[in-house]
């Protein structure tokens, strides 16, 4: 049955019991406070191996030799695989990503690229000074570090054996080599004005908290593997590539994962590690498990290293009338111009994009691969409303729309699909401009010195909330013989505080108490969840779970309903001549709806209601504590394929307000505080929402204000990767945030809800550049926004 | 003279064994028996362990790896994170940056033993989100409990800058002062304050 890319929920209940509650306790919580939960890098086996892959210490570089002899001597080690091996040289690992990586690579193009060989030892530290007695006789190459260098035709080729000699890149992401959407040429011609300004990212990283590790344990022909990722039940297919064992021997165990924002499982290397530690597993018969140390986890980065070109063509009221830009992205791109295609009526958009490899790590989606759109819709719009001394939030305004039409062709749009008629935009800017204090505290550039000597600046920024569209996942809801539900599935945490959502949406379609409902995510459930990605999850996992209440409560009310036979005697049903359509559910309590004292609990309904389920040793025998078929559901559901369905115009917006004070001696920026409006369309966890809305600001301002790799340009060494020298946001590094839900149910997920998970981090990030020219009256446009840069900007470095 | 015949209690040398048993007889017999070289005594949530270290074993490697209070996290490898931070003898410290074999004597407080009391951190932490991935809220707990252990009324200021040194890649930093006052208030209650 195809998918109805149009399909959204119109079912919209007028009060919700449990959905959208506060105060639900979450479910991971006390584990987490009182040090219990388990992360992968807590797994400790019996008779278990540690195992370190050696890192390049050149950024291109070839393997001529290697001895492995004094490592294999060293007491504890117990196994050391070299990248010549015959099982795995030459062969390449499929990830799920459609892409193959090399297992034990020969060759390096970044340094610390993990290659060459694996060493699992008894204890990390002998497994870290057997590598330190590898000796390596190394091919040292050329290297390039400046895409634009890079994108040269003479320039040094950053990965021989796998590019050749051109550094450009394959795109996909939606990225063309050129995008055209009407006659920019027209619309420039049609402006009242046009400017162009340049603006570039520098390349940041993941930071997460766990540092990455795996476990893998074979039992006969079975494996079982521990995974801090984000794509557990994926390892079961890539282990059936690896070793030809069917999935039904694979075990996958998911613990809770310190700090994941996708980068890593998006690397086509992620899955490779476990890969190793499995064949170690295999050939020692003990359990391996691969550690990254803290630098060994600087290896990748986000997917937004780029600079880029604009040239942007307005009237005189704000309607921006042609866009063009030209993008340079480090290792990974995507289409720049797609949230002025989503969510804007520019009618003329020209996008270039250059993609080139150069000599760092992979990147990908961190928080996410719409960090480019986000950094382009938001230079577009400030550095208009700049030109023409306008409040932002106006220029927006004005251009609020979708692919080349304005707002009255979404109003229409809404209208036709059974949307609710709100305009998301303007109630997400008038509830932040309100909160904020916007008209008190906005002035003209540079216009506002502070006592303190500072500069006070303020910003705006906006987009739509995205990507409700992906995704497909499977699960199943079972009701105990106590009454409590499980509900039943693979995934990973990361804390978004999901599972709880999860339940309180069971607990309101079935009609239980949402204390009643549990969810282990981390089990092997053999039916996949979708795991965190790209704001996703709770709009198709959300169906999913709309669906199982439903189908158990049906389920629930026609075993109250039916009498069942136990061997030797006949079990009356629970409401005797009624039909399940005159019971209702509501806190784990079955009633019946003409007259509401006549009720039983679940448990009651569910179990014998003689109150002993056998009468003798042989009814047990007989059926063993199940007196008839559980009431257990399963679904499936298929939310939509990647970035946009055809015609599925995003109706939600987002608006997020800044204040910030620049001291232009130092160059440094001091972020006071920080306004999140988001229209999640419908909040199943207002708590969860504003984890989100406080969680992303952390990461969101941190980024463009003081997180960056740094690499050494004579040697290609990256010199800061450690939490010490990469400095990620501390409690003290903004003031106050402060959060705004809206809900006009115009998302396509469960009552009419959208995803928040990215939203946030994704465009907080560039507050800081429209503030800071707010502040100082001149633009940076080099993120991160460290001191240096102000500086340099001021004319002062 | 060869003395390698070493008396394990007092470290004097003797030429053979059989001079050195006359010795360990005579002089101390009724002795418990000598602890082997990196013995360490430690007092963990209340509970006695004793147990033998190599010198370079950090504290946390101990109380992690080999003790199996697995709260105490790895985040940063170099004392920046305070994700395994722990109480000895009231005060903070970096499990990471201690050596195990320093803390002969020492009485430790993990993550464990704050919610083994019962400390209302632990449910206020549950009630205001303060955790998402939850990687780095033992630590969080453990410098906000040894706060509270030496103020019993701080302020938004002093939460703040007390937990300054804990990072938290999620960014529930907001929530935390929250949940710190709140027990707080709780603990005062319970003190009858």
């Amino acid at each position: 049955m195809p998918t109805n890319p149009m399909e959204h929920d119109r079912y919209a209940p007028d009060t919700f019991r449990v959905v959208g509650r506060r105060g639900v306790r979450r479910i991971d919580g006390e584990r987490k406070a009182s040090g219990k939960a388990i992360y992968t890098k807590d797994v400790q086996l019996p008779g278990m191996l540690y195992m370190r892959i050696m890192t390049s210490p050149y950024p291109n570089a070839k393997i001529r030799s290697m001895d492995t002899s004094k490592a294999e001597a060293l007491a504890g080690v117990r196994c050391v695989l070299r990248y010549d091996d015959p099982e795995i040289f030459g062969k390449r690992a499929a990830s799920t990503h459609g892409v193959e990586e090399e297992i034990l690579s020969q060759c390096a193009y970044f340094e610390g690229q993990q290659l060459g060989v694996a060493i699992a030892a008894d204890s990390e530290d002998i497994a870290n000074h057997a590598l330190g007695l590898v000796r390596v006789e190394w091919e040292q190459r050329p290297f390039v570090l400046d895409p634009e260098i890079a994108a040269l035709p003479d320039a040094p080729s950053a990965r021989p054996e796998w590019l050749g000699p051109s550094n450009h890149l394959a795109l996909f992401f939606g990225a063309g080599a050129i995008f055209k959407f009407g006659d920019v040429e027209k619309g420039f011609e049609e402006a009242d004005q046009v400017i162009t300004f340049e603006a570039c990212r520098k390349y940041h990283g993941l930071a997460d908290a766990e540092p990455l590790a795996g476990v893998a344990k074979w039992e006969g022909d079975c494996l079982e593997l521990w995974v801090h990722h984000q794509h557990p039940y994926e390892h079961k297919w890539v282990a059936h590539q690896w070793f030809g064992i069917p999935m039904n021997k694979v075990k996958i165990n998911s613990p809770y994962n310190g700090a994941m924002f996708g980068g890593w499982n998006w690397i086509d290397y992620s899955m490779v590690p476990t890969c190793i530690s499995a064949i170690m597993a295999k050939r020692t018969g003990r359990p391996v498990k691969w550690i990254f140390n803290r630098r060994d986890d600087f290896t990748f980065g986000s997917m937004d290293a780029m600079a880029t070109r604009f040239k942007v063509g307005f009237k005189k009221d704000g309607a921006i009338t042609a866009v063009k830009i030209r993008t340079i992205f480090e290792n990974m791109a995507i289409q720049a111009a797609g949230h002025l295609l989503e969510n804007t009526r520019t009618p003329n958009l020209e996008s270039e994009t250059a993609l080139v490899q150069v000599n760092k790590g992979p990147t990908h989606a961190l928080r996410c691969e719409q960090m480019p759109p986000s950094f382009c819709l938001t230079h577009v719009f400030n550095h208009v409303a700049a030109a023409l001394n306008m409040d932002p939030t106006e220029v927006a305004l004005k251009n609020d729309g979708v692919e080349g039409h304005d707002i009255t062709y979404l109003e229409e749009f809404k209208k036709a699909n059974g949307f609710p008629a709100r305009d998301s935009l303007r109630e997400c800017i008038e509830a932040g401009k309100r909160q904020f204090r916007w008209e008190e505290h906005r002035h003209a550039p540079g216009a506002r010195r502070l006592p303190n000597g500072r500069m006070h600046g303020v910003s705006f920024t906006w987009t739509h909330e995205w990507d409700d569209t992906r995704g497909a996942a499977a699960a199943a809801l079972m009701i105990q013989a106590d009454g409590s539900a499980s509900i039943i599935g693979l995934r990973s945490d990361v804390g978004v505080n999901a599972e709880t959502a999860y339940c309180q949406i069971v607990a309101e379609e079935l009609g239980m108490k949402v204390e009643d409902i549990f969810f282990r995510q981390g089990d092997d459930t053999h039916l996949p969840l979708m795991t965190p990605d790209g704001s996703c999850n709770l709009t198709t996992n959300g169906y999913l779970m709309q669906k199982l209440g439903r189908m158990a409560k049906q389920k629930l009310l026609e075993l109250a309903t039916t009498g069942f036979n136990v061997i030797e005697y006949d079990v009356p049903p629970a409401f005797p001549g009624l039909r399940p359509d005159e019971l209702d559910v509501k806190e784990s309590i079955v009633f019946v709806k003409a007259d509401p004292s006549n009720r039983k609990t679940v448990e009651e309904v569910v179990k014998d209601l003689n109150g002993s389920i056998m009468r003798n040793m042989h009814d047990y025998a007989a059926i063993q504590h199940t007196s008839h078929p559980p009431v257990y559901v399963w679904t499936w559901h298929r939310q939509g394929r990647f970035g946009i369905e055809e015609g599925r115009h995003r109706l939600c917006r987002q608006a997020h307000f800044c204040e910030v004070e620049v001291d232009a001696e130092t160059g440094e920026i001091e972020v006071k505080r920080v306004l999140n409006v988001n229209d999640v369309g419908k909040a199943m966890s207002p708590e969860g929402v504003e984890g989100q809305q406080y969680g992303g600001t952390y990461m969101g301002i941190g980024r463009n204000r003081s997180e960056e790799y740094i690499w050494d340009e004579k040697t290609g060494v990256l010199l800061n990767g450690n939490l010490c020298d990469y400095k990620f946001a501390t409690m003290n590094d903004i003031g106050r945030i402060d959060t705004c839900i809206v809900e006009t149910g115009m998302g396509y997920g469960p009552y009419g809800s959208v995803g928040v998970g990215e939203v946030v981090a994704t465009v907080t990030s560039y507050l800081l550049d429209a503030a800071v020219y707010n502040a100082v009256g001149v633009w940076v446009d080099d993120g991160p926004l460290t001191p240096d840069k102000v500086l340099k900007a001021l004319g002062k470095a | 003279m060869d003395s390698s015949y070493l008396c394990p209690y007092c470290k004097t040398g003797f030429v053979d064994f059989e001079t050195l048993r006359s010795h360990l007889v005579s002089k101390h017999s009724g002795e418990p028996l000598p602890e082997p070289p990196g013995t360490v005594s430690l007092t963990i949530n209340g509970q006695p362990f004793k147990m033998q270290v190599q010198p370079e074993w950090t504290l946390y490697h101990v109380i992690h790896d080999r003790l199996g209070f697995t709260g105490a996290k790895l985040m940063c490898d170099r004392g920046i994170c305070g994700s395994c931070t722990v109480i000895m003898d009231g005060r903070a410290i970096l499990s990471c940056t201690t050596l195990a074999i320093e803390c002969d004597g020492k009485s430790i407080q993990t993550v464990e033993g704050v919610a083994g009391e019962n400390h209302p951190l632990i449910e206020e932490y549950v009630a205001n989100h303060c955790m998402q991935c939850g990687y780095c809220t033992p630590g969080f707990v453990v410098s906000a409990k040894n706060l509270l252990d030496k103020n019993a009324d701080p302020t938004e200021e002093e939460i703040r800058e007390e937990l300054a040194g804990n990072l938290c890649r999620c960014g529930t930093y907001p929530q935390h002062p929250k949940a710190v006052l709140a027990a707080a208030k709780k603990l005062r209650a319970l003190m009858g304050q």
